[in-house]
Order: structure tokens, then sequence, then C-alpha cells
């Protein structure tokens, strides 16, 4: 039979209808989690609205288990990028196929951290706590404990798109012939600890390290958090003093996540801002999150600003190297860094994370371009 | 916003139904257009909607100045004013702070640079898009290929039109124009062909793309050093599929939206890497683009009209700048001069004429051989295409010769790249049929089997969304 290549618009409206039906009943949790998701506000709070409303009437159809299951036998096959997923899938599959309910031994091993109840958490840091006013220019590092029968150290990468995007680029490169450094990549676009109802790092960063005992964690995290959330029904402005409580908490819940079995923490503040509103923001994030890790002997809060912003500590966008070479420090969004703004950042870090054994005090000042240690350290290697 | 959203998903479907309810009044249809063309441009930034509305706007005013002037010296010099207007807006948004460097980087090797504040403006999504619009329209209407007089309001639409507005397909002013004279018929819509490629378009962009991406491709780009030959072969292998999925997968949606409010864009890939020449290459990888270049630069250069030294500068001029379109980097400018250099290579191997080379050219095994030596060189230049700067490109380079195990071949990767590859050497048949097959359904199922086949992909894509490549461009 030879059907037509066209079709009328009564037949679009029918192919959008069958569409429609079919879609709604499949995707109406997957809509309900996208409204959840969007950006506290009228809009976000009129889309949960109607797709919760939506979500209710087409409930007792129960076809979400075709999303469930179909979700959970990806995540049995290792589809999922996602680890808190992955792992829960694991501890469903083991005890599924053991036959008893309780988690295996071995899936439980595998995460490493027990994550902490908040509340008990905050403790340390009852709320609320005065701002610091300020950061100083330069922390020192703490030492890394030394390395024990030849393994290398552990160190996890941890953050959001400011520790994805160049960042965690450089860390990798600069340690990758460092046989005494191995580095978890526990990091995620996208994300921040302003939502955990979009992305909870307290699920998250145990599934990510897995078994790993990290000695050092370097995050750089934040940069999703100028927004408001919603917090036990009531929605919290950003800024607001009841949005700075619940986020200090919230900061000192992961610290003490990332610091469990004595991992040193370095926490990279986030970097002067191109556009003024957003620098505003990530200045107040900033202050809070000094404010919190300056409190915990274990952390250490890296200041970005003598690194890549000018001498007032402003946004810079170029430098001019000593050798006349003009490069770039920012990408061009204004936000992220580049691969050269990156490496201006860490070089102390690098050379910290690179200190040979037995580790000595590192300081901000690094006793040889790191670039230039690792590029010789890289050719030895090659030369091997 | 993205084409993979919920919010496009929206947005798209409200679109379509107004469109279509005000299809008879074409002057109203085409101003909704126009409005919701800036509303999705805005829901990026608001701020440079009027960047749009006025390069547009200024495109077709020249054009129509072009069309009132009767000496042809007027209509060069109107032609000259706009495309100089349309390219420094493109040089100022896209290469001030490279050339700057560029000329800071020289002035330090004559004496200390100036300490001067490099302008460097963000950069406006898909500038470079809606620059080639602008210029096209100009340029069809000074070649005559316009039938009549341009209307501002369809410059406007044209330029802006939203499917095409950040990554393309590059329309030629004289292929759409004509299509917003009458309106649009509602009794010739491809709605399966238009599905089939949104569907398709999906799956290579959340699919095969994004899995790609985060699983294989940016981890061994960021930090080659830590991998050996195995893993560094298969991130070759992996950006050659990825690119390839996630800007085909755009333009597939693309067409298929447009094709679903009426329009017709052309096609934009054709499996590129079943080329078997780098010429045939440029015919079926982003051919709006290539086509765009060849007619708008290439032939006005002198094409290979004149000598053959003369042919291949202009084949290496215009790879150049095809290159430098891409991005403001000596990256991207390598790119381009590799793909010269290979259209340059092909001509000169073309022009033996020895007779047995000829037969030899035309042998099965022959063919097969020129695919995989153009498909390895496509992927040399990827390297440079995707590496932040040559250091990284020499360090991947470099690890191909360093032995290691595979360690990132996880079953979703190795199947992606298989999907992504191997896909391009489906027969057209395959697809014809697959169109053929789904007409004979009744309609509401035909929906019903798409919102199934979105659901999967939503299901089987990683949960995060990396954006187009092609959205910095």
């Amino acid at each position: 039979m030879r059907t037509s290549r066209y079709n009328t618009l009564p037949q679009l409206a029918a192919v959008m209808a069958g569409f429609t039906l079919t879609i709604l009943p499949l995707e109406s949790e997957g809509l309900l989690r996208w409204a959840q998701r969007l950006e506290v506000g009228p809009a976000a709070s009129i889309a949960v609205q109607a797709t919760g409303d939506l979500h209710r009437v087409l409930e007792p159809l129960h076809i979400e288990w075709v999303r469930r299951e179909g979700l959970a036998d990806l995540d049995r096959l290792g589809w999922s990028d996602d680890p808190a997923r992955l792992q829960a899938a694991q501890r469903v599959y083991v005890s599924s196929s053991s036959g008893h309910s309780q988690p295996c031994a071995a899936v439980v091993a595998a995460a490493s951290l027990a994550v902490p109840d908040r509340s008990a958490a905050t403790l340390a840091h009852p709320t609320p706590i005065p701002l610091s006013p300020s950061a100083p220019a330069s922390t020192p590092l703490p030492p890394l404990p030394a390395i024990t029968n030849g393994q290398p150290r552990v160190v996890a990468l941890a953050g959001d798109s400011m520790m994805a995007v160049g960042l965690s680029d450089i860390l990798l490169r600069e340690t990758a012939a460092d046989p005494n450094v191995r580095v978890i990549k526990a990091f995620r676009s996208g994300t921040g600890l302003a939502r955990p109802d979009v992305f909870d790092w307290m699920q998250e960063y145990p599934a990510m390290i897995g078994s790993e005992h990290p000695d050092a964690v370097i995050v750089a995290i934040g940069a999703n958090d100028g927004q408001g959330f919603v917090e036990d029904g009531k929605v919290l402005a950003f800024g607001s003093d009841a949005w700075m409580q619940v986020y200090q908490d919230r900061i000192a819940a992961f610290l003490s996540l990332l610091t469990q079995n004595g991992a040193t923490v370095v926490w990279v503040g986030l970097p002067p801002m191109k556009s003024a509103q957003y620098n505003e923001k990530a200045a107040v994030i900033n202050r809070v999150t000094y404010t919190v890790v300056s409190r915990t002997p274990q952390a250490s809060w890296w200041n970005p600003l003598p690194h890549v912003g000018d001498e007032s500590g402003r946004y810079r966008e170029f430098q001019t190297t000593p050798d006349g070479r003009t490069t770039r420090l920012r990408a061009p969004d204004g936000i992220h860094l580049s691969d050269e703004g990156a490496m201006l950042l860490s070089s102390a870090l690098i050379n910290w994370l690179n200190a040979p054994p037995p580790p000595a005090t590192a300081q901000a000042t690094p006793p040889e371009p790191p670039k230039l240690r690792a590029r010789k350290a890289f050719r030895r290697k090659a030369r091997l | 916003m993205l084409f993979p959203t919920v919010e496009f998903g929206l947005f798209f479907a409200s679109v379509m139904l107004i469109a279509w309810s005000l299809h008879r009044f074409n002057c109203l249809h085409k101003l909704f257009l126009l409005l919701a063309s800036y509303l999705f441009y805005g829901f990026w930034n608001w701020s440079y909607v009027p960047l749009l509305f006025l390069l547009s706007l200024f495109s077709g005013v020249i054009a129509r100045c072009i069309q009132a002037s009767s000496s042809q010296r007027l209509r060069k010099i109107w032609l000259f004013a706009g495309v100089v207007v349309c390219l420094a807006t493109l040089g100022y948004f896209k290469y001030t702070s490279f050339f700057f460097t560029i000329g800071l980087g020289l002035w330090a090797h004559v004496a200390r640079p100036p300490g001067i504040s490099i302008p460097s403006p963000l950069l406006p999504l898909g500038v470079s898009f809606f620059v080639f619009h602008a210029i096209s329209l100009m340029m069809d209407a000074h070649r005559g290929k316009l039938k009549q007089a341009v209307r501002l309001g369809d410059a406007l639409l044209y330029v802006a039109f939203f499917p095409q507005l950040i990554a393309g397909p590059i329309l030629r002013a004289s292929s759409f124009i004509p299509q917003l004279t009458s309106p649009r018929n509602p009794a010739t819509i491809r709605v399966n062909r238009a599905f089939l490629l949104i569907v398709a378009g999906l799956f290579k962009k959340v699919v095969i793309s994004n899995l790609l991406a985060t699983r294989l491709v940016e981890q061994v780009f960021a930090a080659p050093q830590a991998y050996g030959r195995g893993d560094a072969l298969l991130a070759i292998y992996g950006y050659a599929a990825k690119i390839y999925c996630d800007f085909s997968g755009y333009t597939d949606i693309a067409i298929g939206c447009a094709m679903l409010l009426g329009y017709r864009f052309p096609r934009n890939f054709n499996a590129p890497y079943s080329a078997t020449n780098p010429q045939d290459f440029w015919r079926r990888w982003h051919i709006s683009l290539s086509s765009w270049l060849r007619d708008y630069f290439y032939i006005p250069l002198g094409g290979s009209r004149g000598s053959a030294l003369r042919t291949g500068s202009n084949l290496m001029i215009t790879m150049l700048l095809g290159g430098l379109w891409h991005g403001a980097g000596w990256t991207f400018v390598i790119w381009g001069a590799l793909h010269g250099f290979y259209l340059i290579a092909h001509r000169i191997w073309n022009s033996v004429p020895w007779q047995s080379v000829a037969r030899l050219r035309q042998t099965s095994p022959w063919r097969w051989a020129a695919r995989l030596l153009l498909f390895h060189a496509v992927c040399l230049g990827w390297v440079f295409f995707r590496a932040p700067s040559f250091d990284i490109a020499f360090a991947l380079l470099h690890r191909l010769t360093i032995p290691g195990r595979i360690t990132l071949a996880s079953v979703p990767v190795v199947l992606a790249l298989f999907l992504g590859l191997a896909g391009q050497y489906q027969p057209l048949r395959w697809r014809k049929a697959l169109e053929c097959e789904v007409g004979c359904w009744h309609t509401l199922l035909r929906g019903a089997a798409f919102a199934v086949a979105i659901f999967a992909i939503e299901l089987l894509g990683p949960s995060g969304v990396a954006p187009f490549i092609y959205f910095r461009f």
C-alpha cells in the first residue's frame, strides 16, 4: 500500500493527541521532578502545583512502574552515571538476589563514609555564626599524611562546574605523572549545596568516592548557590538571615562529611565574577563558606583573589606572563577559569599535593613552577 | 533554551498550536513566529535581543537598497557596506580579544606591551549563525536570487527564526524567504518525517553524544597524561562520533521542528564518515556551512578557475577562515589548515594522469582504504578542534605511543561509539521504509509511538545534558 508523505492539520492534531495522552502518564513523575528543580519563584510554584496535580490524577493508573523499573534495570546494567543511583541499584540487586532484605556486607563496605545526621553534624557549628569580615590573602596548608607502604595519597576533587571546568583538568594533568598521588573525581556540574532537592551532595559524595579514603579533598563549589530555596515549607530568599543560617548548616554538614576519616580539606573560594550582580552573590557565598571553613581545624579556605583577581581583588580576564605573552585567565562566560587561570589559582596546591615524602609544610609560595616540574617528571617517565 | 529540555518542549508545543491556528493570516502568523523567536533567544539573555533585531533589520534594509539600486556600482557599494558591518559585528564579539592578544604578543617582541585592558564582550549565542544569515540575505539580493522585493518583516524572521537561530543549519535567503510569502499549506505537513527526525536527533544528542562526552571524551581530553594508548584512541574516535551526533542531532531536531511548522530546511549532514575523499567529506559535513563558504567566499575568490597554485591558495584561505569561524583560537586555525591541506593533497592526487591509478580508484578495496584513511585524517583534525591548547593536543597524540590498557570502554561507551559511527552506514532505504511503515499506522498510535521513543531516550540519557558544541560558534 502506498502512503502519502504528507499529512493534514487534523492528522497532525491527532498525532499530537496520541503523543500527549501517552507522554503525560509516562512522564508525570519526571515532569513533577523537573518542576521541583526549577529556580524557586512564582513560575516554579505554578509548575509544581500543575505537575503535582497532574501526577496525583495519573498516579492511580500505575504507569509509573515502567519508569521505575526501566531506570532500575538500566542502573543494574551499569548504564547510569549517577553514583548514588548506581549504588542504590546495586544494593537492591544484591539483597534481592541473596533472598534477604539486608544489604550485602561488600556493598555496605563500598561506601566508606557514613552520611552524618545533618542536625548532629551542625552541632560543632551552632548557628548563627557571625560572618567573618574577610579572608586572608594566603592560607597555610596543613601537611599531608606521610606515605605508608608505598601507597599513593588519595586526593578527591569535589564540587560543581567551578571544579569540573578548568581546575580539575589542571589538577589531574599536573598530578598524572606523580606516582605518590591518586586522584578521585567527585565533581558534578550544575550542582551545589543550596538545592539538595536537585542534587544531594550528602548522598552523592559518599557514592562518588566509593570505598576510597581520601587523604585530602579539594573542593570548589557554590557557583550555583546564589538562589533562594525552600526549607520546611518556607521560601528563603537568597542572602536573607534565614537563608544564611540554613546555608551555613549545609556547609558545616558537608564539611564534616568531607573531613570524615581524617581527610584534609582545601575549600577553594569563588573567584571574582565578570557580572557585577553575580559577583555580589559570589561574595556572599564566599563570606559564608570562609566563616564555616575557617572554624574547622582540618580545613583551609583557599582565597582565589590574589591569584586570579587584579590588584584590588576585582575580576581580571587577562594577564601578561613574564615572557610577554597575554593569556586569558577566565572562560568566555566570565564565570569559570581557563586553563591558565586554573594553573595560577592552583599552582601552590599542586606543589602541596606533589610534595615528596616526607611531606613538608607547604605554603602558598611555590619553590618551582609546577608545570615545569610536572613536565620534567612527564619527560622522565616518557624516557623510561 | 536547549532543545532536549522540558522548557523547549512546552515552548514548541505552544508555538505550534498558535502558529497553525494563525496560518490563514500570514502576516499575523509571521509576526507571532518572530515574537516567539525573540522569546526563545531572550530565554538565554534578553540584553542581546536588540542586537539580533538591529542586525537583521540592517541586513533587510541593505537588501532592499541593493534591490532598489539600478547601477551595478551602487549595488556593490551597498553590499560591501552591509558585509563590512556584519563582519565587524562578528569580529567585535568573537575575535576582539583574540586579535588583541596576538597584537600584544607581537608588541612584546619589540617592547614592553602597554598595560591596556583588553575588551572581551560576552559572546552572543549563535552570533556566527545569524551574522551569516544576514550576509546571505544581502548577497542573494545582490545576485538577484530573490525574485520579489525583500519585506523587512520577512528579513527579520529569516534571520531570527528560532529552529535555526543558534546552531543552524545556515539557510539561504533565496530558499527560505519565498516560503514566507504565502501561508503554510495545512495539507502538506510531513508529520512522520518530522517526528522521526526529532526522535533521531534527540537520540543522537541525549544518548550517544552525552554518553560519549561524560564518560569518555571529556575525561581523556582533560588530562591525557593519565591515560594510555587504548583510552587515547578510544577518546579520539569517541569525539569523532560525539561531534557528529551532537551537531547532526541538533540540526535534525531543527529541521523536524521547522517541518512541523510547515517550513523546509535543507539537509545538513549526509553520513560524512562514509566519504572517500576530503571534497566528498565537505559535501556531507555541515553542508549548509561548507556550501555557504563555497558560494560566498571560495568562488568569489576565484574558486578553481585559475592555476593549480591559485586554486590551492583559495582552498587554503577558505578552510583557514572556516576554522576561524568555528572559534577564535589557533587550534581552530590549525584544524582549518589541516583540512585545507587535505583538499589540496586530494586535488594533486586526483590530477595524477596514470591509467592504473585511475582504475585503482574505482575498486572497492581502494574505496574502503580511502574511507579509512580519510576518517583518521579527520580524527587528527578533531584532536586540534577539541583540545583547549596545543599542549593538550600534542599530549594526547603522544599518548598514542604509550602502551596502556583500556579503562574507559564500558558497555554504554562502546555501544554509543558503535552506534555513532556505524549508524552512518545505514542505507537510506531503511529510513524511507520506516517513514513509510509509520505512515501506515493510525494517527493516535503514531503519536503514542513517538512518545514512547522520547520516554526511552530520556531514560537512556545521562542525568545531565551537556550543551550543544555548536552553540559556542
